[in-house]
């Protein structure tokens, strides 16, 4: 039997907080990559 | 409060393969690391049977250097980090009185990348040429002459390192946005702390560590001289990077092992935690002060005076908070009503063993000393004292801790002991005289030495294949506990506070479905 939904502002919640961290690991990717090429 | 009614589940290899159930993937992240921690110990064996005698007996050079490349990679990626990973997938709803991780899917992918990544890695063994072979540091100019082995290490690097930062993401996405109502950042249990430390330390490192092994890779394969000093690169540069992340890494490595000692020392000291929001101050200090002291791992590559400066105190720094750490465990001892089960066998092991570690830690931060100590086995014996009696110490207190609540049945305790004893008198055999080879200037990393160092070297293989060997006491008590035994009630030490032990032993397949309210 599948958990009990989440109540969507807690899922909305989930999702920015990830996306926002996701976006902080590839832009510390992309800039370590960018201080070797300066 | 717990639900036992909702835990239909696919059976056989798909519950595992497809699996989005925290306790499912917590499992498969401590199955993986245990069988990760045999085989990166069957390496460490490889090395000090090499060393037990001076010469080249039994393995030649280059496969010693594979060796000693693997297991550190082995243990630091396969071993340690996703053991820590299935602590948190198992502990973290569980006290923080959620349902689940935040991100079930992404969880899983998390977890499947690793054997993958496992494989190519161990792959490297079979190809010709052999495995990296130039350190787990993988400094150029060797990390870019190796062979093909060199580029699938790369490779497999990368999806450790996407699998960390996954790992990470759902950490922080669960702690801040699955709390019960009640709990309040401050009422979190320890363990929660530091893994929310931890997985912003992974997302802030890991990347870096990507970043300059696609350095490499482009030195390599694709005509860039990033770090080829003929073609107007620096070598140096690598390692400032590589220890950008490699120094906040340690702490990736120790930080969880504080949490778990933070649950057990109260627990079995039968007192609260002493000190837990300096214990929550001291270990975000740890976290941010892992940031300003790479160098201190390459002052003898020639720093200016003022660099090295920089580097010896801000590291000399980081003894203050630990030291907040250890006061505060021994305080929480203090007048307790204290007993000596397993786990708190291990956890007051850790925190004297890794209380050496951490003054042979300070003993390298000096930066004169360390031009002396630089590449000898004084480092080997230091960072082991942190890594095996700190970390791999506290994944097994912490094993012995909460497998009652995981498997619903009691260890066997005589085993437990017998398994604290021989691995205490092994670990310490192994690696104490190495301190002493090290300061006498035996240097790490060479299959063959000087004659007068064969006596301590003999010593430690012998404790190293004591040390080895008497984990498979611990893999039988793990078995013993899965297969049976005494049955476990839901609180399962008496002195234990928490969520987790409001929950019925084994914890059900689903919990907390209706979030529990914390007052």
């Amino acid at each position: 039997m599948p958990m009990t939904r989440l109540p969507e502002i807690q899922r909305r919640a989930i999702v920015r907080t990830a996306v926002t961290l996701g976006a902080i690991a590839f832009a510390l990717f992309v800039y370590t990559f960018w201080r070797g090429v300066k | 409060m717990a639900t036992a009614h909702h835990d239909e589940h696919p059976a056989g290899l798909m519950r595992w393969l497809t699996s989005t159930n925290h306790k499912d993937i917590g499992t498969l992240y401590l199955v993986f690391a245990l069988i990760m921690f045999f085989i990166g110990g069957a390496m460490a064996l490889v090395i000090r049977a090499e060393l037990f005698q001076p010469g080249l007996q039994i393995v030649n050079p280059q496969f010693f250097n594979s060796m000693t490349t693997m297991h550190a990679l082995v243990m630091i990626f396969g071993g340690v980090m996703p053991a820590f990973t299935g602590f948190a997938n198992w502990q973290i709803p569980l006290m923080i009185g959620a349902p689940d991780m935040a991100l079930p899917r992404l969880n899983n992918w998390s977890f499947w990348l690793l054997p993958f990544a496992f494989t190519l890695l161990l792959a490297t063994l079979l190809i010709p040429g052999g495995g990296p072979s130039g350190g787990w540091t993988l400094y150029p100019p060797l990390s870019v002459q190796g062979t093909m082995g060199t580029d699938m290490t790369i490779l497999a690097i990368h999806m450790m390192g996407i699998s960390s930062v996954l790992g990470a993401i759902n950490v922080i996405a669960t702690i801040l946005n699955m709390r019960a109502p009640g709990m309040t950042l401050l009422k979190m249990p320890l363990f929660v702390w530091t893994w929310l430390i931890t997985a912003f330390l992974l997302l802030a490192a890991m990347p870096v560590l990507a970043g300059a092994v696609t350095m490499l890779l482009t030195d390599r394969h694709f005509g860039t001289h990033f770090f080829d000093a003929a073609g107007g690169g620096d070598p140096v540069m690598f390692q400032h990077v590589f220890w950008f992340f490699g120094h906040p890494e340690v702490y990736i490595l120790i930080l969880p092992a504080f949490g778990i000692t933070s649950q057990i020392i109260p627990t079995f000291a039968r007192k609260p935690l002493f000190g837990y929001e300096s214990m929550v101050y001291a270990t975000a200090s740890i976290a941010f002060l892992s940031f300003i002291v790479w160098a201190h791992h390459m002052f003898t590559v020639g720093m200016p005076l003022a660099g090295e400066l920089f580097f010896m105190y801000s590291t000399m720094m980081i003894a203050v908070p630990t030291g907040v750490k250890v006061f505060n465990w021994a305080a929480t001892m203090w007048k307790g009503s204290m007993t000596f089960e397993t786990p708190m066998l291990f956890s007051i092991a850790f925190v004297m063993l890794f209380t050496i570690g951490g003054f042979s830690g300070l003993m390298l931060a000096i930066a004169p000393a360390d031009f002396q100590y630089q590449d000898t086995y004084f480092v080997v014996a230091h960072f082991h004292y942190v890594l095996v009696s700190g970390a791999v110490f506290s994944i097994i207190a912490g094993v012995y801790f909460w497998l009652p609540k995981w498997t619903g049945h009691m260890y066997n305790e005589t085993l437990g002991k017998w398994h604290f004893w021989l691995s205490v008198i092994g670990f310490n055999l192994a690696f104490f005289p190495q301190h002493f080879l090290g300061l006498a200037g035996m240097p790490r990393r060479i299959p063959d030495y000087a004659l007068q160092f064969t006596e301590f070297n003999q010593w430690s293989t012998v404790g190293a294949f004591l040390f080895g060997f008497s984990q498979l006491l611990f893999v039988a008590a793990v078995v013993q506990a899965v297969r049976g035994g005494k049955k476990a009630e839901a609180k399962v030490w008496e002195g234990a506070e928490g969520l987790e032990w409001t929950v019925p032993s084994p914890a059900p397949y689903h919990t907390f479905a209706t979030p529990p309210r914390i007052k």
